[in-house]
């Protein structure tokens, strides 16, 4: 009687009455699977950056062939995994004749052009810096990538007849190169930057006390750039080989009989030319870029410069970097990073490992560089790295706003580096773990990244 | 009607919707009944349906509806009863009749229906008759709730995994193994991050009941 009451109270529905009606039993018997419809025509719908042609390319069914639901789907997910569209939607239409369909695919393009950097900082050698980086990830609507980013720092503090400190790259890339109908991967990128070095006795120059005009320093500038081929072993895999040519300057200014300058950057004096082979293994299972929850990456670096390919420096650069993202209760994330890499030779010193650029902070004066630009005091570049760190990921928010996902970031890392074999631990860190808090936030012109670490970087 | 006995209605149950990823209605009716001596659900998901069902449906390709009923004890814990339905939806743009496989435990291997059009098709589909929940007499004394997960053209995470091979590489707009600091802008994460893959899922979790308020007849 309890239970026939609460059924009232609820639902004020007749005990007994059916909900819905039974179908009819008329139509009991039909086929699902044994419709053999002859695709006529594909018509997309919706475009207006990406071209047909492109996205044509991306179909796994083609005109004249059976009518495929299993192709379809495919054909739209992978549109989907393109990152040009936001919705993709499919159906079928009659066509001319009994037995021909007309399949329609329906698009909503999203925004493909983002924010990659965004460079803002204040260090006692150059007061104020900042950068801004843009990648558009359709170029032309041909699914190119194309991404800019500088910095600029302009004259460095007490150098009033210095010349600018600035970085400007360039990046293209193509990942579907069909040569010979070899599908191949090209990824051509440069790069003219403009810099200092100091090359003080002490990595915190203080025998300037904070006036740094008078300060040794080796002023650089690099011009250059990369060209890579690529194939895909695998589903997730690329491998890469390209060759990278790089015109350097530099020269010794400055320094006093307080500080008439220690040991310094290794690079020629005067101009030098670096040629280099690479490779590049890359690994990449992660289910998302911003917020992986699953998958791994791991990638592998390797540089050959040689005499025998007509530049000046006789070295070879080894980096591993692998990344395992894990997946736990609540809808948290652990994400586990590590790092290690070996520089041989006669390397110059911006191809060796500065340790700040792999640690969320450092106490004392180094800094992480921006656009491979080093604002800072310290100039100790390393032979040796050792990085190992985690992260944990606590979900925010997921919406349709601007700020469409966020989450908070808790890391710590541990950094060793060295200069030389058996050398230990340089003080680049001296403190060799470093923490972040951050919060990260997914828009759709970018990932943004405020950090605790960062404010700590600058502040320390 | 079908030939098992029933032992009527004895208990309906208010579903509310716990969690969606859409829009999800207030509620899910549906109501509890005794079967030869076994715990049955019917459910009524009209609420569950999107606003352009008909538009979806009838798209000329295989549309899924997957249903899933756990019977869960209200401290937490895993599912003591578990009921699959699995209905493949096609309408044919030539013959205008929309055809359907229904797999569940009755006809695991399917079985199959036509109907001519889609109010027909809706009734059908917007009740699910006969959920076996297991013997009532396990259920004991305890508190149970039912937990059910209604979706609409699923994607499988293999099927994703499968296809995220295609995503474009951002990584190649740097200088491979060169780190940068950027101070806001981590990296480009543009691709997969918002899209939508079409696939609906609504969660409802219904009140909480016990074996003594499924009378039985």
């Amino acid at each position: 009687m309890r239970a026939l009451a609460l059924a009232f109270t609820l639902l004020a529905v007749t005990p007994g009455a059916p909900l819905a009606q039974e179908p009819p039993e008329a139509g009991t018997v039909g086929p699902l699977i044994a419709r053999r419809y002859l695709v006529e025509r594909i018509r997309l719908e919706g475009l207006r950056r990406a071209r047909p042609s492109e996205v044509r390319r991306h179909l796994t069914l083609a005109e004249g062939e059976v009518l495929d639901d299993a192709a379809v789907l495919m054909s739209r997910l992978r549109l989907l995994q393109l990152g040009w569209f936001s919705r993709v939607e499919s159906r079928v239409e009659r066509g001319s004749a009994r037995g021909l369909v007309v399949l329609v695919f329906t698009f909503t393009e999203r925004n493909t052009l983002v924010v990659s950097d965004l460079v803002l900082g204040t260090t006692g050698p150059q007061p104020i810096y900042g950068g801004f980086g843009l990648t558009q990830g359709n170029f032309l609507g041909l699914g190119l990538a194309l991404s800019g980013a500088f910095v600029y720092g302009g004259r460095p503090a007490g150098q009033p007849l210095a010349p600018a400190r600035f970085a400007v790259r360039v990046a293209f890339f193509d990942p579907e190169l069909v040569v010979s109908r070899v599908p191949l991967v090209l990824g051509l990128s440069m790069l003219a930057l403009r810099g200092e070095e100091f090359r003080c006795s002490d990595p915190e120059c203080s025998a300037f006390g904070g006036r740094y005009g008078p300060a040794p320093r080796l002023r650089y500038d690099r011009v250059g750039g990369e060209v890579n081929f690529g194939v895909r072993p695998g589903p997730f895999e690329r491998l890469f080989a390209g060759l990278r040519v790089e015109r350097v300057g530099a020269q010794r200014v400055g320094g006093t009989a307080a500080d008439p300058g220690g040991p310094e950057p290794n690079v020629r004096q005067g101009r030098s030319l670096l040629t280099a082979l690479t490779a590049t293994y890359d690994r990449d299972t992660r289910n998302d870029f911003f917020f992986p929850t699953d998958g791994s990456r791991l990638a592998l670096n390797l540089v050959l410069g040689s005499q025998m390919l007509g530049g000046d420096y006789e070295y070879s650069r080894y980096l591993l970097q692998v990344e395992s993202d894990f997946s736990l209760p609540g809808g948290h994330a652990l994400r586990v990073l590590g790092a290690a890499g070996i520089v041989q030779g006669d390397a110059p010193f911006f191809d060796r490992f500065y340790a700040a650029d792999f640690a969320y902070f450092s106490v004392g004066p180094a800094l992480g560089r921006a656009l491979e630009l080093n604002f800072s005091t310290d100039s100790r570049y390393d032979a040796y790295l050792g990085m190992a760190g985690a992260e944990y990921g606590i979900p925010l928010w997921s919406g349709a706003g601007f700020f469409h996902r966020g989450y908070l970031a808790l890391g710590l890392r541990g950094l060793w580096s060295a200069a030389r074999p058996r050398a230990g631990r340089t003080h680049a860190s001296s403190i060799p773990v470093s923490g972040d808090l951050a919060l990260r936030l997914d828009t759709p012109v970018g990932s943004f990244n405020v950090s605790l670490g960062y404010a700590l970087d600058n502040a320390l | 009607m079908t030939r098992r006995s029933r032992a009527g209605l004895t208990a309906l149950l208010a579903v509310a919707a716990a969690a969606s990823g859409h829009a999800a209605p207030a509620t899910l009716p549906s109501a509890l009944e005794v079967n030869a001596g076994h715990l049955q659900a019917t459910l009524d998901l009209a609420p569950a349906f999107p606003a352009d069902l008909q538009k979806q449906l009838s798209n000329g390709l295989t549309n899924v509806i997957a249903l899933h009923v756990a019977l869960l004890p209200e401290r937490g814990g895993g599912p003591v009863a578990l009921y699959g339905r699995e209905i493949d939806v096609l309408y044919d743009v030539w013959e205008e009749t929309y055809s359907v496989t229904v797999k569940d435990p009755q006809a695991p291997h399917g079985r199959r229906l036509v109907f001519p059009r889609f109010p027909e098709l809706r009734g059908f589909l917007a009740q699910a008759r006969g959920v076996d929940l297991g013997p009532i007499e396990e259920l004991g004394s305890s508190r149970w709730v039912l937990q059910t997960r209604f979706e609409l053209n699923p994607v499988s995470k293999e099927l994703l995994e499968r296809t995220r091979q295609f995503i474009t590489n951002p990584a190649a707009a740097g200088r491979t193994g060169t780190p940068s600091r950027s101070v806001l802008g981590a990296m480009a994460s543009y691709l997969l991050k918002s899209a939508d893959t079409g696939a609906e899922v609504y969660l409802f979790r219904s009140q909480v009941f016990t074996a003594r308020e499924v009378t039985r007849r």
